[in-house]
């Protein structure tokens, strides 16, 4: 068959034309209304005062707001609270926003806030917040948008306290009208989605809040399925039927980055991933012990090959990021021949030293576990690695029963040694197993001081007090990831709080 | 009727039928059969050599050389014919060791069960209405459950050791040996069979270990190796779901578990234990099957 | 055993004697498991707490009460408040007994319509190449573990040919790699027993008689054999039904399919009694039952035992 002249002068033009486009264009932008995410786990509570698991934490931090807001640029910004400021030593003033309402329609106002607030720490709640606001004295409603907030001493990282887990924002007369058990089976917030529909082990479908305050987020519906095997979570983005995961192993990235339309995202992780120690049980109650397992791991090899490069080798129990970070402090060292040194100086005698292990709670947990285990047996540990699943850690944490070292990921909830040095190890906190009166004195100090100055070396002081006792022994401050598909245009969050409001989260659209 | 076994060949059979295949019950052993046995004897051998044939320390972790396809030459310039596990671990060492943990669990595992077995058997053959009849209950109510469920809540709670590993695995399989000793019991003690003896002039004593005890070994026999290949499945599936043989001992279901996040980038993790699993099972039953055709076909409507 | 009614009422008693020792044993192992209290409260909760919850899920009370409580309740259809999701068990254990139960019947189906024909062709055509390497395939899907079988398929036929999905419940793709996973099992074994059946029947004398008189091969299996084999083979088929629930547990595991055997395993992971017990109890009655209603179906097709 001949082709026309015109035809040929078509296929020409069509030809030039396709060239001249960049072939992933279609890859990269799409025409979606509906965001699906799979994360490693399913959800199992939605009233945010009652879980602080990162599964849960990512739900009930879109369906309620908090005062304020941390962005993941690390600052804070408004939320539920357009203004506050300090007056006088011990006394917060909040500037509500306006025009808010709750997704049954019931108007916000700073009656929601006292009551959700003295709700966490309400001793016949039972929240698993409780511990968040223990600084607050009282709190006070003068009107409908403003809220005093008086501390019982000079606090001057309230702000910061607002702006996670436990802050959000419960409504008051939604709460009182279902009680607890409806709430959580249909959780009402101020965030920008709205709950919708719930099968467990499935799917979470979420619509999208029009009268957001902050602005309808860039899609109609969410769906939130969990998959905790890391293969087919990752499989489900690779072919599309989800648009973002989390919880992304670094072995796993290469899948990820190899597909022309999908990529990674990460953010260092505001906290660290550390091995507890029970030093109340020999031979750990020995610093010199303790100080010899630290030498004996090659943080290095961990890092570059376990988490191909993708993580810090921590150098203090201060994370990087967060306030009072010191710089100036080398990464924790690796040197096995000074480690048998210490060992020897203990007088260690061979005794069994155990590492009770999660899988994929803390992520890469078994790996490093089996890692750090040969890396002590090489320098004469009588080490024993066993798996223990997450209900028994559970059981183990709150008995404090723990035969030896455990995995935890501290996070830093306020961008300040407080929120996490001080808040975990302090007494009776749960990595209470440990204590020197010169700490507590120098964390308690800090805690309730404004200045500035005074801190820093309070700080410094208890760095130094750590690194010689190790009551953690830090391992990585890692790159927690994300696996997203080239269209999706949205910057992760250091402290695990998944940020899809309007200013954070877009498809990108032709 | 099993009697004793002697290897007869007929003179007039051509030269490679002499080669000693022994002849049980007048019938020779067929050689998928005698492959079969032979296959359990190398993987008994290889589970014992281990340390010799094993090119590398199962336990020896390189991190610098972790997830390596199989090669010849590798990053530490050894050769590691499986490839490597995501700790860097030899892999075909790690299966080589992993031979015995299932040979040792799952022969202690049928040695429990069958003990337990013919003891109950035995118990429900001679006692009256009552006790056997709650032992054939137990029976029922034992193939009622779905084993796994209790094998994974026991080993939860009383947390995963070798011992408790082959009496729950050997606790899952005793009710085929009871069902043949009770019916061998019962049929010993029905007065015709004993009429009968005393008629034909013999003694019971001796017909019993003449013709009764061979016969209910080889049933033993067969229901053992089929146990055998069912055990070392069973552990295989535990030390996939966490319960079994505990890291870093290498196990075949917990190297399947480990490569599970690799099937696509470093599939040799799972793969090659998984092969040589299904290998090991497949090749059992099947020597079970063909003992159960040559010494009690009797056993098929098991 | 002569006459239907004894016959079906000895049945019934076993089942029930079944049922409650299945019960009993749930009960005394996740009793024995230790505190699920800790579970659910923050990790600093204070031990007046701790003591207060005990008391209201009724774990203070000693063991033997527990035990009259939780026999009383399971005839009230009541497993109690399963202690993760805070509601109660038996709706927990609804919500995913479907996706089961689409999951083993899917299985049950697929296994009975392939293997009953080949294993009735294999059988018709002994020693023949169809018949060894049906023979062959079915022996390795008796024998294989079928944890390792699954993750070949997902292995092969979705990460490498894309065919399928790799996980999770959906549309009928979804289905299909479980299905075969669970099924396979199942698969092989009505396979062998069909054709060992069929072969009884084809060397019975009556077959040759009626080969003799001259009809047709066809005319004869039809008849004949498949009357007389359909005894055994619907025996078969059904027990095979029931073990499927076992299989499922690990089936559901390695496809995160969401059903009651991964329901079970992560209960007994977080210490959930009530619904591991309800989910065990669930599972027994549906075996049970299952087999009850194939010795329904024996005892109808069996003639000696429909005889007084």
């Amino acid at each position: 068959m001949k082709l026309t002249r015109r035809e040929l002068l078509e296929a020409v033009v069509a030809g030039a034309v396709s060239a001249a486009l960049p072939r992933s264009a279609h890859a990269q932008t799409t025409q979606k209304r509906e965001l699906a995410v799979a994360q490693g786990g399913d959800i199992a509570k939605f009233d945010p005062h009652f879980s602080t698991a990162s599964n849960d934490v990512r739900v009930s931090f879109n369906l309620f707001d908090n005062l304020t807001s941390r962005h993941p640029d690390g600052k804070l910004y408004p939320g539920l609270a357009t203004e506050w400021g300090l007056q006088g030593q011990s006394t917060w003033a909040f500037k509500l926003r306006q025009g808010v309402k709750w997704h049954n329609g019931d108007p916000f106002s700073s009656a929601d806030v006292k009551s959700s607030i003295e709700r966490t720490y309400d001793a016949s709640m039972k929240t698993m917040v409780a511990t968040v606001f223990t600084t607050i004295d009282r709190i006070e409603t003068p009107d409908p948008f403003s809220v005093v907030i008086h501390t019982k001493k000079p606090d001057p990282l309230l702000p910061a306290r607002l702006a996670f887990y436990g802050g959000q924002i419960v409504p008051k007369k939604y709460l009182e009208s279902v009680g607890p058990d409806t709430f959580n089976a249909k959780p009402v917030g101020t965030g920008p989605v709205r709950f919708v529909s719930w099968v467990k082990d499935d799917r979470l479908v979420l619509e999208a809040n029009p009268d957001y305050w902050g602005g309808k987020p860039d899609f109609d519906r969410m769906i939130m399925r969990a998959i905790p095997e890391t293969a087919p979570r990752v499989a489900a983005l690779l072919k599309g039927e989800v648009d973002i995961i989390t919880q992304l192993p670094p072995d796993q990235e290469d899948r990820v980055t190899a597909n022309s339309s999908t990529r990674l995202s990460g953010a260092l992780y505001a906290g660290l991933y550390v091995l507890g120690v029970n030093s109340k049980r020999p031979p750990l109650d020995n610093p010199l012990v303790k100080q010899a397992l630290s030498l004996a791991i090659d943080r290095e090899a961990i890092v570059k090959e376990l988490w191909r490069g993708r993580g810090i080798v921590p150098s203090q129990p201060i994370s990087k990021g967060d306030n009072y970070f010191d710089p100036s402090l080398p990464p924790l060292a690796y040197n096995p021949k000074e480690a048998r040194e210490r060992l020897k100086k203990a007088g260690y005698k061979g005794e069994e030293i155990y590492i009770e292990t999660t899988i994929a709670y803390v992520a890469q947990d078994k790996a490093m576990s089996e890692a750090i285990a040969a890396m002590w047996k090489d320098v004469g540990v009588n080490v024993k690695v066993e798996v223990i699943e997450y209900s028994v850690r559970a059981q183990k944490s709150r008995e404090k029963s723990f035969k030896g070292l455990w995995w935890g990921d501290p996070t830093s909830t306020l961008g300040d040694p407080d929120g996490m040095m001080w808040r975990l190890l302090a007494p009776g906190g749960i990595y209470d197993y440990w204590r020197d009166p010169k700490f507590d004195e120098l964390g308690n100090a800090a805690r309730f001081s404004v200045d500035d100055k005074f801190r820093g070396e309070c700080y410094r002081d208890m760095t130094k007090i750590f690194l010689e006792n190790f009551p953690w022994l830090p391992i990585i401050q890692p790159y927690e990831d994300y696996g997203l598909h080239k269209y999706v245009e949205w910057t992760p969050n250091p402290n695990q709080q998944f940020e899809i409001r309007r200013f954070n989260f877009k498809f990108r659209r032709a | 009727m099993a009697s004793s076994i002697p290897a007869s060949v007929p003179t007039d059979a051509p030269l490679w039928a002499g080669l000693a295949r022994p002849r049980i019950s007048g019938r020779r052993v067929p050689w998928l059969t005698m492959v079969g046995v032979g296959f359990v004897l190398l993987v008994a051998v290889i589970a014992a050599a281990a340390p010799w044939l094993a090119p590398a320390d199962p336990l020896r972790q390189a991190l610098r050389g972790r997830l390596s396809p199989p090669t010849l030459d590798g990053t530490d310039g050894r050769a590691h014919l499986f490839g490597t596990d995501h700790l860097g671990r030899d892999v075909l060492s790690r299966v080589i060791y992993g031979s015995r943990v299932s040979l040792m669990v799952g022969v202690c595992a049928v040695l429990i069960g069958g003990l337990l077995g013919s003891t109950l058997g035995i118990l429900a053959g001679f006692s009256s209405g009552r006790v056997d009849a709650v032992i054939m209950t137990l029976a029922d109510a034992q193939l009622a459950f779905p084993f796994i469920l209790l094998a994974i809540g026991i080993i939860a709670v009383l947390g995963p050791s070798f011992p408790t590993l082959i009496v729950v695995i050997g606790l899952s399989g005793w009710v085929s040996y009871a069902r043949i000793l009770r019916s061998q019991v019962l049929s010993l003690r029905s007065r015709e069979f004993v009429e009968a003896i005393q008629a034909l002039g013999g003694s019971v004593m001796r017909v019993i270990l003449r013709h009764v005890v061979p016969n209910v070994l080889s049933s033993i026999v067969v229901v053992a190796t089929l146990e055998l290949a069912r055990s070392i499945v069973l552990e295989a599936t535990l030390s996939f779901l966490g319960l079994g043989i505990q890291p870093p001992t290498p196990s075949w279901g917990g190297m399947i578990q480990e490569g599970r996040d690799y099937l696509d980038s470093a599939w040799w993790i799972a793969t090659f234990p998984g092969v040589v699993l299904m290998l090991t099972s497949v090749v059992v039953s099947r020597t079970g099957d063909g003992l159960r055709d040559l010494l009690d076909p009797t056993l098929r409507g098991e | 055993m002569r006459g239907f009614l004894p016959f079906i009422g000895q049945r019934i008693v076993r089942a029930l004697i079944a049922l409650w020792l299945v019960s009993t044993v749930v009960f005394v192992v996740m009793r024995l498991s230790g505190d699920p209290v800790p579970l659910l409260l923050p990790p600093d909760a204070p031990t007046s707490e701790i003591l207060r919850v005990r008391r209201d899920l009724g774990l203070d009370q000693p063991l033997p009460v527990q035990y009259g409580v939780f026999l009383r309740n399971i005839l009230h259809g009541d497993f109690g408040r399963s202690i993760h999701f805070r509601e109660p068990a038996v709706s927990v254990v609804r919500g995913y007994l479907g996706a089961t139960l689409e999951l083993g019947l899917t299985a049950f189906v697929l296994a009975t319509l392939v293997a009953v024909p080949i294993g009735l062709l294999s059988a018709m055509k002994r020693n023949s190449l169809l018949d060894h390497a049906s023979m062959a395939v079915a022996l390795i899907g008796q024998s294989a573990p079928t944890f390792f079988l699954g993750i070949l398929f997902i292995l092969l036929l979705s990460l490498k040919a894309d065919l399928f999905p790799t996980s999770g419940r959906g549309d009928w793709r979804n289905l299909v790699l479980p299905a075969f996973t669970l099924g396979a099992f199942a698969m092989a074994s009505i396979a062998r027993l069909t054709r060992s059946a069929v072969l009884e029947v084809l060397g019975a004398d009556y077959i040759r008689t009626a080969r003799a008189k001259g009809m047709s091969e066809m005319w004869v299996v039809a008849k004949h054999t498949l009357k007389n084999a359909a005894i055994p083979i619907v025996t078969i088929t059904g027990l095979q039904f029931g073990t499927l629930l076992g299989g499922a547990v690990v089936t559901e595991t390695v496809f995160s399919w969401p059903g009651i055997g991964r329901l079970a395993v992560q209960s007994i992971y977080n210490r959930d009694y009530p619904v591991v017990q309800c989910t065990v109890f669930i599972a027994a009655l549906l075996f049970i039952l299952i087999n009850f209603a194939v010795d329904l179906v024996y005892g109808l097709l069996d003639p000696r035992i429909r005889a007084h």
